[in-house]
């Protein structure tokens, strides 16, 4: 018996070995998020708040791995056949070629797939019949509080993300915490597309107290912010305000959402 | 003919005064702009040389935004936000009346969007607006140079009190169109807080405290990014008879400085780096966001310290800097009995 475990462990070992892409995102999940009332945290108090219906998003980010795939059963999306206005120059450039990984960058399989741009992560999710979250969805999902960690506060655990320098390698989906709806790396390994990115914010300057989005870039006038501290969502909002569709970054991924609605559930 | 002679003298005096009053009355938006150059930029406590052109040209600044570890002071590191990978950002001088090209890149490997606000700027912003700009991308935006004087330029993406406090700030000189008398020595030093969860000399990693920001009470205020950056062995060097000109900004975020040589008094201060001129005096007033062009002939050889006189901040803060002055005394000036 001891021995046929011996075994069985060797050989487990051995196929660790010989396939180095064992897929995390096999059998990835959708999780219900309930829906509510959302305020984005620069909005006036006389705002009326979104409401936003229950959703099932996926667990933890697309993988380099799953994002392959997509590529593969459509090259229009592969790195020399895409247009430059879908994708600028850095479009998948972790990659070995248009259809590789490539056997040096095994250790990325699973990781997040990043240099990817708002219209490729938008048709990866169309092709698999889901959708982009909005922004409203995705900072729903985002605020709920870790479960797997100790933690004091979510806005400290994601400031000290910006204070540690980027890796060199991005690491494996899963590898951060996991929150209360069951939801993987909400913060602290990549950004996130989201549908809207851009919905929010006209202007880059943030300091005037008009009544558009310039709430956003703070100075000392951020009058009608109703949680100036939040310094972590204005990281987020401004870096979101500074993309545009075709931009590919090392540092922004994506997961797909798909409404309760148009699943059993 | 003597009548005729008093005339022309008189028309010549006239025409003369005539011309020079044309002539100071140019504005800068009226000089014609000639040629291009990529502007010459300089790091702490470095600036670069005066300009010696007598028109004005189309300036290209090429800043890269670089989120990177240094260290704030002996066995202490923070992870900095820059222009150009050092606290403060790189200085850029310019002059009265040039059209300037601000290039913002800011660097794949950084995990945020960053922008620049010059206060040498006419315009709603400052060129924040133009300029936010995320990792791996450059964004770009021009401006004329209207007003001499020297200017802070800082990050102003959200939250604009972070991106200061991690770093983002720097000095912008745009040189009177007649220029500055000479002088022997410039030097570039611009005043900083920092605000981290530990205490002063902690070892290691900080973190940013936002509270303490908040609290506007700063763990660290320094002198070009770090404690004793140009103190001890790095102390700015000068030689007795020399008149040294320090151009002094104060990124703040949120303390005006009490600037103070000690040991020396100000022959001369362009006060918050504009036109006017004070004479003869021994602090002066620099806001957060604000400047100070100084300028001071050192007579005794030695180390003349460098303070923010709200002293507590020089003596457990790290607000030093330092001048070391060699070369012979004037016993009639100074010395001990």
């Amino acid at each position: 018996m001891k021995s046929i475990f011996a075994i069985l462990f060797f050989i487990s070992c051995l196929s660790c070995e010989s396939q180095p892409k064992i897929n995390i995102a096999a059998g990835k999940k959708m999780v219900k998020v309930n829906g509510g009332k959302f305020k984005t945290f620069y909005v006036s108090k006389t705002d009326k708040p979104l409401i936003v219906a229950p959703f099932l998003m996926d667990e933890c980010a697309v993988t380099n791995a799953e994002f392959l795939e997509f590529v593969k059963a459509n090259p229009a999306w592969s790195r020399s056949k895409v247009k430059r206005i879908f994708a600028d120059s850095n479009y998948l450039k972790q990659w070995k070629s248009d259809f590789e990984i490539g056997e040096s960058n095994k250790n990325i399989y699973n990781s997040p797939v990043v240099n990817v741009s708002w219209f490729a992560a938008n048709a990866y999710c169309n092709w698999k019949n889901k959708r982009l979250p909005t922004l409203a969805e995705w900072e729903i999902a985002g605020n709920a509080p870790p479960e797997n960690i100790p933690y004091t506060s979510v806005t400290d655990y994601i400031m000290k993300w910006y204070e540690k320098p980027s890796l060199p390698l991005l690491p494996n989906v899963k590898s951060t915490y996991c929150n209360t709806y069951g939801l993987y790396d909400m913060h602290g390994l990549i950004w996130e597309w989201t549908f809207d990115f851009n919905s929010f914010i006209s202007t880059g300057d943030s300091r005037n107290t008009t009544n558009d989005n310039n709430n956003l870039f703070c100075a000392g006038a951020s009058i009608n912010v109703t949680n100036r501290d939040d310094y972590a969502a204005f990281l987020r909002y401004g870096f979101r305000g500074s993309l545009r569709g075709s931009y590919c970054i090392s540092s922004l991924g994506f997961r797909c959402v798909k409404d309760l609605s148009s699943d059993k559930f | 003919m003597k009548t005729k002679k008093h005339i022309f003298v008189l028309l010549a005096f006239a025409a003369a005064f005539g011309l020079s009053c044309n002539n100071s009355n140019t504005s800068a938006a009226d000089e014609k702009v000639t040629g291009e150059e990529i502007a010459e930029l300089s790091y702490a406590p470095m600036v670069p040389k005066p300009i010696t052109r007598n028109h004005p040209t189309h300036v290209i600044v090429n800043l890269n935004v670089v989120e990177r570890v240094m260290k704030l002071a002996d066995s202490t590191e923070y992870m900095f936000w820059t222009f150009g990978g050092a606290v403060p950002g790189q200085f850029i001088r310019v002059r009265e009346g040039d059209e300037v090209e601000i290039n913002l890149y800011n660097l794949p490997q950084n995990k945020l969007s960053h922008s620049i606000d010059l206060h040498a700027v006419s315009g709603p912003g400052g060129g924040a607006e133009a300029s936010n700009v995320a990792p791996g991308h450059t964004s770009t935006f021009h401006f004329k140079a209207l007003n001499p004087g020297l200017y802070v330029y800082h990050c102003a993406t959200a939250p604009v009190p972070m991106h200061i406090a991690n770093g983002m700030y720097g000095l912008i000189y745009v040189q009177p169109k007649e220029g500055l008398p000479k002088v022997d020595r410039e030097y570039y030093l611009m005043q900083g807080e920092f605000y981290t969860k530990q205490g002063f000399g902690a070892k290691g990693l900080q973190e940013f405290d936002e509270q303490k920001g908040i609290d506007e009470q700063p763990t660290y205020v320094v002198f070009n990014g770090g404690v004793n950056a140009n103190a001890g062995k790095n102390a700015l060097p000068a030689k007795v008879g020399e008149t040294v000109r320090l151009f002094v900004g104060n990124g703040g975020p949120n303390l005006v400085s009490s600037f103070h040589v000690i040991g020396e008094i100000f022959d001369k201060v362009y006060v918050e780096g504009g036109e006017m001129v004070n004479r003869n005096f021994g602090t002066t007033l620099i806001p957060s966001g604000g400047a100070a062009i100084v300028e001071m002939k050192i007579d005794i050889p030695g180390i003349y310290n460098i303070v923010d006189h709200s002293i507590f901040r020089t003596f457990n803060k790290g607000c030093l800097a330092q001048i070391k002055a060699t070369g012979g005394r004037d016993t009639l000036i100074f010395r001990k009995n």
